[in-house]
């Protein structure tokens, strides 16, 4: 399996289905000497940045004192790699709706029909 | 449903949905200015758009992925930025063109400027797409869209020369005004080859939920669909060339369009013209700024679904309830709609590369179609005709803009 | 969140991987994996082309079109054991010397 070609972008479906981004970056765990293993996928904050301009990335980070709110899951989360990535996990629980549910309760939400 | 009735909507739809700001106002400049001798760029149009259709929806039946998904999947997001950006900026003018087409219709209709209908419209526009589902955007628009088929029997009446109109097929290079001429086969190309025709394609067969199975309706569809869809257009270039041409009337002011059916059809040809005008362009933006929130949305893996409430796909919605007012807001600046229209075309062909070859890219790759990518005649011609409309455009554009 | 050190791979993809002496060895273009009983064990790093050039002749080899006109050539990919990466600066990833 390459993680580049098939997990780096691909979309990430949580345990309930929902969809909740794609797979912005990668952990990898280092062991000297040895082969690293694949720790787990990273959805949004500041990730996606730093493949565009690291510049731009690192000024972010300045700004936000961080890499912003990440949501991390882990490679034991990860179930099914094959049209979507499914994991273990409630979205709603996680940063990675936090936007989502923003746009909801102060813009979409407030129009009526919504 | 069954497949029979599958591929009659999908036919219907193709006519219904064919016609609408940009290749009216095309056709309309064509006719009036060149006769018959433009039909070729519809024909070039029709025929890219067909196979550009069809290769979007086998890509959603056999992948199970969107364009746009596919795209940020096999790209990255460093490249996919690139045809996002392109394709969202054309659609966008298109968008507006096509607001401006339903306020024209307005226009005609009330005798109201066309600026004041401009956020009413877009007004209208987002309702249906807030309260209404998938089936409905898409049935509705080419059910209704079928009025169009007025020009048609507009055309039937005004007795072409069949001869005639079957040389205009044949490519030649124009007898005066080389620039001009040139200019308006892009935008006719443009016109048809609209990147939103075949993203909004794929993110339906996906809705649908379509499989394999659906490769041989998917290929009617689109073939057929898109033929009849260009036939349409061709009719409407034929009223303009029989009634505007002789007389030398060149259709540089929008007042000037509804002569098409006017002149053959008489009062009835003008409620026809204003009903066509709002339900084809109506219909265009509907789909448009779906699509617009398709892109986004799907290239960054956001929720999204017309037949969700908007307050379950938040971001998705919000893309087309903020794009909707600032392209009201382009026509109700003032900007010429027919001129708007126009550019945005030529554009469009400008931009083909771009949005066409990341498209091609996927349907040859066999991790997303498997054993169905693409021959290599649906490979070179798309190609040959993006990049050459690209080329085109590049030297027809500022000998427009500059030249006027 | 890992008991080891970590690395954020997409910092890596596209990064110009050289060697002991300096001289370029390509980008990083993908890793390859391995399953590991539950995990995934990286084995390999693929580098590809560092020039410009030859990465827009890559991206050409993608369409059969593009290939059967001269604008694509397979790109000169290397698949190298994980091992040899020195990761000690992720900005600027360094074959050890011992491989060279």
């Amino acid at each position: 399996m390459l993680i580049g070609r098939d997990i780096m972008d691909q979309q990430v479906v949580d345990a309930r289905g929902r969809l909740m981004g794609k797979v912005d970056g990668v952990v990898l765990e280092l062991h000297e000497g040895e082969a690293a293993h694949l720790a787990g996928i990273v959805i949004g904050g500041t990730t996606l940045l730093w493949r565009l301009h690291r510049g731009l990335a690192r000024w972010a980070e300045r700004k936000l004192g961080g890499e912003g709110r990440i949501t991390y899951v882990p490679w034991s989360k990860v179930g099914k790699v094959g049209v979507d990535i499914k994991v273990d996990v409630e979205a709603p629980r996680t940063p990675a709706f936090r936007w989502e549910h923003w746009v909801r309760d102060h813009f979409i939400g407030r129009i009526p029909g919504a | 449903m069954s497949k029979f009735l599958e591929i009659a909507l999908g036919i219907v739809t193709g006519i219904g949905g064919f016609l609408e700001a940009g290749s009216l106002a095309t056709a309309a400049q064509a006719g009036s200015e060149f006769g018959y001798q433009l039909i070729w760029a519809i024909a070039v149009g029709t025929a890219c758009i067909a196979v550009l259709v069809e290769m979007a929806g086998r890509l959603a039946a056999v992948s199970r992925h969107t364009l746009p998904d596919a795209m940020r999947e096999r790209f990255g997001i460093g490249f996919f930025l690139i045809p996002l950006a392109a394709v969202a900026l054309v659609s966008f003018l298109v968008l507006s063109s096509e607001i401006g087409g339903v306020t024209l219709a307005l226009e005609f209709a009330t005798g109201v400027s066309h600026r004041w209908w401009a956020i009413p419209a877009a007004l209208a526009i987002w309702l249906l797409l807030w309260k209404g589902t998938f089936g409905m955007v898409e049935k509705g628009t080419s059910m209704l869209g079928l009025v169009t088929l007025a020009f048609v029997v507009a055309a039937l009446k005004l007795h072409p020369d069949a001869a005639g109109v079957a040389a205009g097929l044949v490519p030649r290079a124009p007898t005066h005004d080389g620039a001009r001429y040139w200019f308006i086969a892009v935008s006719i190309v443009g016109a048809s080859v609209s990147p939103y025709l075949f993203y909004f394609y794929s993110a339906g067969a996906v809705e649908d939920q379509w499989d394999e199975g659906y490769l041989t309706i998917n290929r009617i569809t689109a073939g057929v669909g898109m033929t009849f869809g260009g036939t349409v257009a061709v009719a409407a270039l034929v009223c303009a060339a029989l009634v505007l041409h002789p007389a030398g009337i060149q259709v540089d002011r929008y007042e000037q369009i509804p002569f098409l059916l006017t002149s053959p059809l008489a009062r009835a040809g003008f409620w026809l013209f204003v009903a066509a005008l709002f339900i084809a362009c109506f219909g265009a933006a509907l789909e448009i700024a779906l699509q617009l929130a398709y892109l986004v949305a799907q290239g960054f893996g956001w929720r999204w679904g017309e037949n969700l409430r908007p307050r379950d796909a938040a971001r998705f919605s919000a893309i087309y309830t903020v794009a909707l007012p600032l392209a009201a807001l382009v026509i109700a600046s003032g900007i010429d709609p027919l001129r708007l229209t126009v550019m945005s075309m030529a554009m469009t062909a400008l931009s083909l590369p771009v949005t066409v070859v990341p498209l091609l890219v996927l349907m040859n790759d066999p991790q997303y179609l498997d054993e169905h990518t693409n021959g290599w005649v649906s490979n070179a011609a798309v190609l040959a005709v993006s990049v050459i409309a690209c080329v085109v455009a590049l030297v027809a554009l500022p000998l427009q803009v500059f030249g006027s | 969140m890992s008991r080891g050190p970590a690395v954020r791979l997409e910092r890596l993809l596209g990064r110009l991987v050289v060697d002991h002496l300096g001289v370029p060895a390509g980008r990083i273009e993908d890793v390859v994996t391995e399953p590991d009983g539950e995990a995934y064990r990286v084995t390999h790093v693929i580098l590809g082309p560092e020039g410009r050039v030859a990465r827009l002749f890559a991206f050409g080899y993608q369409l059969p079109t593009f290939r059967a006109l001269g604008l694509g050539r397979k790109p000169r990919t290397r698949r190298l054991p994980w091992t040899w990466l020195d990761l000690g600066d992720p900005e600027h990833p360094r074959l050890r010397p011992e491989v060279a």
